[in-house]
């Protein structure tokens, strides 16, 4: 189990942290630049989600590592009404804020995996792993 | 914590240079600033650097992408300079092109094409 | 028993070498013991040997260690599995019938050492094809990671102008890896205009276009201009059948005419001066 830390989402200012934490961890495991950027926007993605439709949640960043490899995973878990459709969710160009919103699949882009575990009424899981080259 | 974004006034273009992260709330103050700057001075160009920023995130993609637009509509045409190459990545991965903004290198040529923008 | 096979396998090496080798060379289609210098030979054969006998003899560390290097060895000398099966086979052989030969086996042991032998063989194999596997592994990697070296890197052919070659397939490992090069190489040469050459991009099905279309957009980001050039007659007729929409580029046929479109896009033009 690697070194785990977290940060509650409540508030705008919880997405900032949440960034400033992803940013360091990913400095610190190693990441290159354009990888620390990838990780920094898919937790500010995924922290604004979380803000924007569940109201409350978590941002954790682990750090991993398997087979000499190093890398980071972000899990974003809330408490929210759940995904009714993770198919719709993920298809390039949908967004229910209207906002650029780049959203899941871009997130997806962004990782190296990508999982969403959700159950209506009671909360969302998202996982996503980035190794180091 | 209110730090606003300073503008500049250059002849006819405004230039703004974008020093820390933004936050969502800064950003949008800044979008504000720079639509009651372009009012008050009737500047028809404005330059935005992004130099010191490493990474922007969808929400302040549209922020930016709203700036441009509304400035458009206020008279003045807008050009960004100094976008990253990690910032270029992430953006493109995310799937935001920014087809319609605008870019140069730097603050220099963001000025230079201005110029060129507004005498055609 | 292990020291007795040991010692009989050391006082004679050089006689086991030999027939070890013969039946090596009669064997396999492997054209190692019949192209390589005789020295080379003798020398492998010696640190084959040894590498047998000393996981009966030496400690655990010392065995690992030797094999380690021997496997490296044979996978750079290209030895394929089955070769290094059969060494191993044969070697087993010839110790086996020098041990009947001098009456160390005989009828009444003949299954005790028999249990031995098979004891000492197959852990052995097991761990060669073991090590094989992964230095084999660690190879490819490396040359992996020597082929992604060979990236494209971005060459300011002008001020202003930076042309970036791309040659070979273009996955999406090393997509990423052009593209940031791409991206570094402008804001470091201040390029204004960058120009990709795709003459040695054999295929561009929908995946490379997409790879190249999304380098453009984020040179376009970073503030420069994009331009492609090279599209070579079947890449042109692809492009077009797979309905890739490329309108979005600047296209030129060769890197000449892209330099002087690029030439012009910045104000300038070459001109040739008076002569001498």
């Amino acid at each position: 189990m690697g070194y785990r830390s977290s940060v509650e989402i409540l508030t705008e200012w919880d997405i900032v942290a949440a960034r400033q934490l992803g940013r360091n961890e990913a400095k610190e495991v190693g990441f290159g630049t354009v990888d620390q950027a990838r990780i920094t926007t898919a937790i500010s993605e995924l922290a604004r989600n979380i803000y924007l439709y569940a109201g409350k949640g978590k941002i954790e960043i682990e750090r991993i590592s398997e087979g000499g490899k190093y890398g980071i995973t972000i899990i974003a878990s809330d408490e929210g009404p759940g995904i009714p459709d993770v198919r719709k969710v993920m298809e390039d160009g949908f967004s229910t804020s209207g906002g650029l919103g780049a959203g899941m699949p871009g997130v997806k882009r962004l990782m190296d995996t990508f999982k969403i575990d959700t159950v209506l009424g009671e909360g969302t899981v998202i996982n996503a792993t980035k190794w180091i080259r | 914590m209110n730090l606003r974004i300073p503008i500049l006034k250059l002849n006819d273009c405004l230039i703004v240079s974008i020093q820390w992260e933004l936050d969502d709330q800064t950003a949008l103050q800044f979008q504000e600033d720079l639509l009651a700057k372009l009012h008050e001075t009737s500047a028809r160009g404005v330059v935005i650097d992004l130099t010191p920023i490493d990474f922007i995130d969808s929400f302040i993609a549209k922020v930016l992408g709203d700036v441009i637009s509304m400035s458009g509509l206020m008279g003045a045409k807008v050009v960004i300079t100094g976008i990253q190459p990690a910032v270029a990545i992430t953006l493109i991965e995310l799937g935001i092109r920014l087809e319609d903004v605008m870019t140069a290198l730097d603050l220099e040529n963001g000025l230079e094409k201005l110029q060129r923008e507004l005498e055609a | 028993m292990n020291k007795i096979i040991a010692t009989l396998v050391q006082d004679n090496l050089d006689e086991i070498l030999v027939n070890w080798q013969e039946l090596m060379r009669e064997d396999s289609e492997e054209k190692f013991f019949q192209i390589m210098s005789q020295s080379v030979v003798d020398s492998t054969s010696r640190e084959f040997a040894e590498l047998m006998i000393s996981n009966l003899l030496e400690g655990e560390n010392k065995y690992e260690n030797r094999l380690n290097v021997f496997t490296s060895k044979v996978v750079r000398f290209g030895w394929s599995i089955s070769f290094v099966m059969k060494a191993i086979n044969h070697f087993a052989q010839v110790v086996y019938d020098l041990l009947e030969k001098e009456k160390i086996i005989v009828d009444e042991n003949i299954k005790e050492y028999h249990s031995i032998i098979t004891n000492w063989i197959t852990p052995m194999r097991d761990g060669i094809v073991d090590t094989y596997a992964k230095t084999w592994e660690r190879t490819v990697q490396l040359q992996k990671i020597a082929l992604q070296e060979l990236s494209a890197s971005l060459i300011p052919v002008f001020d202003k102008i930076s042309v970036m070659p791309l040659v070979g397939t273009i996955d999406t490992e090393r997509a990423k890896l052009i593209m940031e090069n791409l991206l570094e190489g402008v804001v470091k040469h201040r390029a204004e205009v960058v120009i990709l050459d795709i003459t040695g991009v054999p295929v561009v099905d929908t995946m490379v276009a997409h790879h190249i279309i999304q380098a453009a957009d984020a040179v376009r980001l970073v503030g420069a201009k994009c331009m492609l050039v090279g599209i070579r007659p079947e890449i042109a007729q692809t492009i077009v059948t797979l309905g890739i929409n490329l309108k979005d580029f600047t296209t030129t046929s060769t890197l000449q005419r892209g330099v002087e479109q690029a030439l012009a896009w910045t104000n300038r033009q070459i001109v040739e001066v008076e002569g001498n």
